[in-house]
């Protein structure tokens, strides 16, 4: 028994430059109770597919062609029904859990009325006892406590309270879809697993089909009986979850799935070279970078807790600060680039205060320390050519012999990171995909051949195939070119295989370090343990526990707030840390 | 090493099969944004009224703007006055009490008011670009100065202080005349800028230009004004609309300046001399028509812009 049928459907966007045809001839059907993942890169028609369902999509897109029924409609096919009987349908039969929870809810108004709001669309005039107890019955559904969350307005809740209450929404009717399209991506690992289990929980508990929208195998495997993996608008493969990640078939799914990074598992990274890249020691026998009891307070929160740490660059080393977002990771990324002074405490590099320093002297710490940010499609002024990132930096620097030296070497630099300098340079930044644009990043950190690069979530933005590759070209950075680097990620897996050396941060503290096989490969810290286990592995036999031991979890996390801790797991030549 | 170009442009290509000619005919106007009808009309509007000015001065005797420079209270070409006099070519839009060709007093006119309104709108952005960029850039004490300055200015009614200075030193020149208007209209450019600023300096670019060693000014000049353009123009246009409206109303109420002609002049005139009483509409009428050409000019450039610079207004 199937509950939505999707049947040769293809779905088209005229834009200025011509019809783009975001999906073309998909069709697939989600049982009752079935719970079916589409996965795909950005830009695969993932999203547009699900929310065809709906009719809800953007314009200028629209069906093209093919039929989407509903089984459990009189008249199942919903492309033929009117726009008043289509309202009808939305939320009551298909719902939809929308990616930003905080964007989704409305600010002005309490949680239960937004609960109400969908009933009495649907229903018309209810009573206020029943409006009362069915929003109640709804927030319990989701594991929050009515009592407590109901007369509540969306900035008082959390991240992943606020994507339930947004669950809670979406089941108060009883569809029989649900579609959730990325609902878990804006939050950390440790809610991300609370709040899938929840909504499997709720799903199961009535009966409906659900179609997870996502990137990231691995939340798939622990989530969904079925995989849908969609490349550039058409259906590769569909399958049960067991089949597609044990067994896959097409090359771009095989693909997907050993882009993950395992803990444990093969390394994605080239070896090293028998001899790798010398750094230099300074010149005056100073490290490359110390931080003498560094701390910052923004007003009465404080986002870093004075710590202190120093890293000689006579042998180029990759460090990685780990932690969740809020935990003071950037901030110290921000410190280390001077964007930022510390409240007490002093950043020195090659023994040199970087807040107090001439005007000549900054100019050649921003030539020494670059870095590489979060967000691509920010990095790039958009009225310039690319061209304009890399050349600007270079001449200022006086790198520059002359302008055919800029291009040689920009060209050079390009070709190191693996892009085709005649497809990229001379192009603008929205001419260019997400990845192409991280690696000229990197291209732009490697002319500059500074001693330090600071990679701020260098990935987390890019899509999961390529992710691989621009971590392969930030560790060439130190291999083959000699770069100290301080990798600052979320992402615990590529932390093992890159690094060094670990820090795993929480609320500003450094709650566990030492090299990466023991720190992530066996930690013994509840936090770090916590961690680790609430990764979504792309392993079917690596199970994610229920929605219990999440609670459990959540609750211990609590407890750890009072008594920060520091578990130091080794040292390595070169680097030496110490907490306050 | 993975080959070139593994990071090919991840959707579908588009295809412009299955459309209508006139569909793909509307498609190739928007390669060229600018290529714009609202934006091209408007222009053609202004362009118009310039042509106005430059061409009057060549074919037609602009020295009749004085008094008696032909019989008084004319109509238009082939329209009877009160007097059951018709119009003649001599003076194609007609002559007022004293004798002073109306069309003359456009060509002269007319440019001046667009003068007066261009002016005091650059010197107005020129105050707002400063301001707007040193508070969003510098911050701290002297942005809460500036925002809290041009918050009040913007409280204050520019014809009340307009209408008080001008009654106290009399007759003025155009050029001192947007002076004082453009004292009213730098407050919100500054406010826009600062906002944007405040935005822009957050963002991946500057702080990739900071990491390059970027010096203050590179930041502020090279990569955020660029980016600040189209905002610049619409705030621009908006600005000459609000100071060609003000100067009219000056002028209107007789203060103004008194020995050049300008369109809110020759209004201001025709009702002192009971224009409006002795029907002589041509007289009042044809400089009202003129200011709304201009406005509806300006506004049309306005909507054009936004949709150059917004590509979502844009209708396929």
């Amino acid at each position: 028994m199937t509950i939505l049928d999707l049947k040769n459907v293809s779905i088209d966007f005229p834009t200025s430059a011509g019809v783009v045809h975001a999906v073309t001839n998909v069709s697939l059907s989600v049982g009752k109770g079935r719970r079916v993942g589409f996965i795909g890169e950005s830009g695969s028609g993932k999203t547009t597919t699900a929310l065809s369902a709906m009719r809800m999509l953007a314009s200028p897109g629209f069906v093209a062609g093919g039929e989407i029924h509903l089984n459990s409609l009189p008249q199942s096919n919903l492309l033929k029904l009117g726009a008043e009987e289509m309202r009808r349908v939305r939320l009551s039969k298909i719902s939809y859990i929308p990616q930003g929870a905080m964007n989704s809810l409305n600010p002005v108004m309490r949680v239960e009325n937004q609960i109400w709001d969908g009933i009495v669309a649907h229903e018309g005039g209810v009573p206020q006892d029943e409006l009362r107890r069915r929003s109640d019955a709804a927030l319990a559904s989701v594991g929050l406590d009515p009592k407590v969350v109901a007369p509540l307005y969306p900035h008082e809740l959390s991240g992943g309270m606020k994507q339930r209450v947004c669950i809670a929404i979406g089941v108060c009717l009883n569809p029989d879809l649900i579609i959730a399209d990325e609902p878990t991506s804006a939050l950390d690992v440790i809610t991300q697993r609370h709040v899938m289990q929840t909504l499997r929980d709720v799903q199961a508990k009535i009966g409906a089909g659900l179609i997870l929208i996502g990137h990231d195998m691995g939340l798939m495997a622990q989530s969904v009986d079925e995989i849908a993996v969609l490349k550039k608008g058409e259906l590769v493969e569909f399958g049960p979850v067991r089949q597609i990640i044990e067994t896959p078939e097409h090359p771009y799914t095989k693909e997907l799935i050993s882009s993950v990074p395992q803990v444990g598992g093969a390394s994605f990274l080239d070896p090293a070279p028998a001899a790798p890249a010398r750094g230099d020691a300074a010149d005056n026998g100073q490290p490359l970078l110390e931080l003498r009891a560094v701390s910052k307070r923004y007003g009465s929160v404080t986002a870093l807790h004075p710590m202190s740490f120093t890293l000689d660059g006579e042998v180029p080393k990759i460090i990685s600060i780990v932690g969740q977002s809020g935990s003071g990771k950037s901030t110290m990324g921000s410190l280390m680039l001077g964007f930022n002074d510390p409240s007490s405490g002093a950043v020195l590099f090659k023994g040199r205060d970087i807040n107090r320093q001439s005007a000549d002297e900054a100019l050649s710490f921003r030539k020494e320390v670059q870095a590489v940010f979060q967000d691509p499609y920010a990095c790039f002024n958009p009225f310039y050519r690319v061209n304009h990132a890399l050349k600007f930096p270079f001449e200022r620097f006086g790198l520059s012999r002359n302008a055919a030296h800029t291009r040689e070497a920009m060209e050079e630099a390009c070709r190191a990171v693996g892009l085709a300098p005649e497809t990229v340079l001379g192009r603008y930044p929205h001419q260019l995909s997400g990845g192409q644009r991280q690696r000229l990043i990197v291209a732009r950190a490697l002319m500059l051949s500074p001693k330090l690069l600071i990679a701020d979530e260098p990935v987390s933005m890019v899509d999961a195939s390529l992710r691989a590759t621009i971590l392969k070209n930030i560790h060439d950075l130190k291999d083959r070119h000699g770069i100290s680097i301080i990798y600052i990620t979320h992402d615990l897996a590529t932390a093992y295989h890159v690094s060094d050396y670990v820090m795993v941060l929480h609320k500003g503290h450094v709650v566990e370090a030492g090299p990466p096989r023991e720190v992530i490969g066996d930690p013994r810290h509840a936090y770090t343990q916590l961690l680790i286990s609430s990764i979504p592995w792309p392993d079917l036999d690596r199970d994610w526990g229920s929605s219990d031991d999440a609670r459990a979890a959540l609750d211990r996390l609590e407890q750890l707030e009072g008594r920060p801790e520091t578990i130091l797991r080794g040292d390595i030549p070169g680097f030496t840390l110490s907490q306050g | 090493m993975t080959e070139p170009n593994a990071a090919a442009p991840e959707t579908a290509a588009p295809d412009a099969t299955g459309l209508s000619k006139r569909q793909v005919r509307r498609m190739k106007r928007f390669d060229n944004p600018w290529r714009n009808p609202k934006l091209i009309w408007g222009v053609g509007l202004l362009l118009g009224i310039i042509a106005l000015g430059l061409l009057g001065r060549i074919f037609w005797d602009t020295d009749m703007v004085f008094t008696g420079s032909g019989l008084p209270r004319q109509a238009p070409v082939g329209i009877e006055n009160m007097r059951g006099q018709v119009g003649s070519w001599a003076h194609p839009l007609g002559t007022d009490v004293t004798g002073k060709d109306i069309l003359a007093l456009l060509i002269v006119g007319a440019p001046n008011s667009l003068y007066v309104g261009v002016l005091a709108s650059l010197i107005g952005m020129s105050i707002g670009i400063f301001l707007g960029f040193s508070a969003g850039f510098i911050g701290g004490r002297i942005d809460d100065v500036i925002r809290v300055g041009s918050d009040v200015m913007i409280t204050i009614p520019p014809l009340l202080i307009l209408v008080v200075f001008q009654a106290a030193y009399g007759d003025i020149s155009l050029t001192i005349m947007a002076i004082l208007i453009a004292c009213f209209v730098w407050q919100s450019p500054t406010r826009l800028i600062r906002a944007q600023v405040l935005s822009m300096r957050e963002s991946g670019y500057v702080q990739m230009a900071r990491l390059s060693g970027a010096s203050t000014g590179h930041i502020m000049f090279r990569e955020m004004l660029p980016n600040l353009v189209p905002y610049l123009f619409g705030s621009f246009i908006a600005n000459v609309t609000t100071s060609i409206v003000t100067a009219v109303g000056l002028e209107v109420l007789g203060l103004g300046p008194q020995r050049v002609p300008t369109l809110g002049r020759v209004i201001y005139d025709a009702i002192n001399s009971g224009a409006l009483i002795q029907n002589l509409w041509w007289w009042w009428g044809v400089p009202t028509l003129l200011l709304a050409v201009m406005f509806i000019g300006l506004l049309l450039i306005n909507l054009g812009l936004d949709e150059v610079s917004n590509p979502r207004l844009r209708r396929l």
